[in-house]
């Protein structure tokens, strides 16, 4: 047991996290590259530069945009809140940092942390079933969207028991095992799945606005790649 | 040319022809893809789309029909995916190691039918938590379908006769018409304000050139006075170009190609007639479309003002004398989502509108958040699909107009007033009336120091 936890809280750990953070700085250097191409390539370089940082804003701190199906963006909301608190403010987790890498930062009181968790294990059930009760994301629903919600539990439950032992019918080593595990395929599949908006949030304002900024004459351009430059309409 | 009804709108036949249509699409899809900015956008939506449903609960056709395809997420799922399949490396490796989706005959059609229920209003895409433009993808595949030749043909008719036609615009208004039309507006001005108003033509180095939706011409008399008559009492320079005097662009519906070529015929013209500035009517896409024009005009493209922002600057000025008398009846403002969703002109027409009615009132929501007339993105002008629009489409907005108990909706922009009239004419409520603003305008303008003297014989008479 004491290997295989060695195992995937060391070679596995960094093989997840480095393919994640090749995988997102490559859709990041995508991202910006495009942009810079379409910013470049625009008819009109007039942004309006204020409203896209406040529109940006807005969605990265969605406090103000809870009315429109209150308690699904409710529930949304506060499980982000755990999700991104949790594992990386545990002081637990800082601990492993500090011992692996030798870098640390302030943690989270444990109780705060401990509701957090509950929080998103809740919340994470409650979107499941939101999104399987709605007519309208049941039917947009892809196999990733049931699952992410509740792969994600997994670790939040195994951190759970491993943090509370009296709650834990299991042993600890087992549990903590399923822990890591479950959050190195999680790591894993970042930049797989939809996941990857952690890191691609900020700019979607951006590329909606860039496109619709056409360059002066791709109208012209496309016309002449078809071949229709001289047809008639 | 024949046509045939294969959608829900008429194409014309070399539309429907051919077996190739998947080939083409995606042809016509890289070309785009290419020398257009729209990859990115794509790119990053094929990756994040969270198909949360969100956007579900703010379009106003979902609300009323309940249909998943109606789901602007589901709408927009139709054109990621092929770019997902065909243009994206992933896509590629995965189609040919696990085979999966190919673009059929049947998919596109799919997609020809369900972009053109999209009016493409962007109501949604203030709603979606990962910033999902659904309007600019309804924009774009109608562009991708549009190159194959799906195209409903009451657009590309307008367009064919804009821009290939005799008239050069799209209502194939002769010049000669033209001009009588306003010597009757002009005679019209005289006999019921007893004001000698002119509609000036081909006036060289006027500050504007008017560019209304050329229907105003044949459908909207009282805008057009009430036009003139702004223009005429704060002083304005401004002239009707003979070489162009359309603002439509429905390339802005269907086609960036032909959008840039509406828009070029434009700037033509104002050079032409060594003007600084363009004016446009009360029409929303007109306007959004003018607002492309630094986009192909370059940095030192004439400026573009909508008549509402230049009645409401003269407006503050004190340059539109008012009458004592309100307008008595109850009054509200619909907005057209062109000019308002983006914010530009919201409150403009409302400080007017509260200035010159007795009973104003807000239909809800409005502004920024307004549903849509139910006619947006050009199908209005799409005849044969009036049933759909006056009904499912336009049901959020004939609700809106009914709680509000109006007797006077205010729209400024000829493609919502044409569906506002037929949306209450379908949905009981005849005795509402639908118009522009500055034909409310023009009743309580105070014309004054510009009526003209008594003749001599009327005097006389006296």
């Amino acid at each position: 047991m004491d290997v295989w936890l060695q195992w995937a809280m060391g070679p596995l750990f960094w093989t997840a996290m480095a393919f994640m953070v090749l995988g997102l700085v490559r859709h990041v250097g995508l991202t910006v590259w495009g942009s810079f191409r379409a910013y470049r390539r625009a008819g009109d370089k007039r942004f309006p530069v204020g409203k896209l940082v406040g529109s940006t804003l807005h969605w990265l701190v969605p406090v103000g945009k809870v009315r429109n199906r209150g308690f699904f963006s409710l529930t949304t909301v506060l499980f982000h809140a755990g999700v991104i608190l949790v594992p990386l403010f545990l002081a637990g987790h800082i601990q492993l940092w500090r011992a692996g890498v030798g870098i640390t930062w302030p943690a989270l009181p444990n109780g705060v942390a401990t509701t957090l968790t509950w929080v998103v294990i809740a919340t994470a059930f409650a979107l499941v079933v939101q999104r399987a009760g709605a007519k309208d994301s049941r039917a947009l629903s892809r196999f990733q969207d049931y699952a992410l919600p509740l792969l994600i539990v997994i670790p939040f439950l195994t951190g759970f028991l491993v943090m509370h032992p009296a709650w834990n019918p299991f042993g600890r080593d087992p549990v903590l095992l399923v822990h890591v595990l479950s959050a190195d395929l999680l790591i894993f599949l970042v930049p797989l799945t939809k996941l990857s908006h952690m890191i691609l949030m900020p700019f979607t304002q951006l590329v909606s606005e860039l496109a619709w900024h056409f360059p002066e004459d791709a109208g012209s351009r496309v016309g002449v790649t078809l071949g229709k430059e001289n047809e008639p309409i | 040319m024949a046509t045939a009804q294969k959608y829900s709108y008429n194409v014309e036949q070399k539309g429907l022809e051919g077996s190739d249509k998947p080939r083409r699409f995606l042809e016509a899809f890289s070309a785009i893809l290419r020398h257009g900015n729209y990859h990115v956008a794509l790119d990053t939506f094929s990756r994040l789309s969270a198909k949360c449903g969100r956007c579900a609960a703010s379009c106003q056709l979902y609300e009323a029909t309940g249909a998943e395809e109606d789901i602007p997420c589901h709408r927009s799922e139709l054109l990621l995916r092929v770019f997902r399949r065909y243009f994206t490396n992933a896509g590629v490796l995965k189609a040919k190691l696990f085979g999966g989706f190919t673009l059929t005959d049947e998919y596109v059609d799919e997609m020809a039918e369900s972009f053109y229920r999209c009016t493409a209003c962007r109501r949604c895409k203030a709603t979606c938590p990962v910033g999902i433009d659904h309007a600019l993808v309804t924009h774009l595949a109608r562009w991708v379908l549009a190159e194959i030749d799906v195209i409903p043909r009451a657009l590309l008719v307008s367009v064919r006769e804009q821009l290939e036609g005799d008239s050069g615009n799209t209502s194939a208004i002769p010049v000669p018409a033209l001009k009588d039309t306003c010597e009757f507006l002009e005679e019209e001005l005289d006999d019921l304000y007893n004001v000698d108003i002119k509609f000036p033509f081909d006036e060289e180095g006027a500050e504007f050139v008017f560019f209304p939706a050329v229907s105003d011409f044949i459908m909207e008399a009282d805008t057009l006075m009430g036009n003139a008559a702004v223009m005429h009492t704060s002083g304005g320079s401004w002239t009707i170009g003979t070489g162009n005097f359309d603002g439509i662009n429905y390339g802005l519906f269907y086609s960036d190609r032909m959008m840039e070529k509406i828009v070029g015929n434009v700037l033509d013209e104002v050079k032409r007639l060594k003007a600084k500035k363009i004016l446009i009517g009360e029409c929303g896409h007109a306007t959004r479309s003018a607002w492309y024009i630094p986009t192909f005009g370059g940095p030192d493209a004439p400026d573009v003002v909508n008549c509402l922002e230049y009645a409401y600057e003269q407006f503050k000025k004190g340059k539109i004398p008012l009458k004592d008398e309100k307008i008595p009846e109850r009054v509200t403002y619909h907005d057209p989502c062109n000019i308002a969703r983006s914010g530009k002109i919201v409150d403009q027409p409302r400080e007017i509108l509260r200035a010159i009615c007795a009973d104003y009132v807000e239909m809800t929501p409005g502004g920024t958040e307004n549903y849509c007339c139910g006619g947006g993105g050009g199908t209005v002008s799409i005849d044969e699909i009036r049933e759909f629009r006056t009904g499912p489409l336009g049901q959020r907005k004939a609700d809106q107009i009914r709680a509000t108990g109006a007797q006077i909706v205010i729209s400024p922009c000829a493609n919502c007033k044409k569906q506002l009239k037929e949306l209450c004419q379908d949905n009981g409520m005849e005795d509402v009336e639908v118009m522009g603003l500055h034909d409310l305008l023009l009743r309580v303008l105070d014309f004054g120091e510009w009526e003209k003297a008594p003749e001599a014989e009327d005097v006389a008479a006296d």
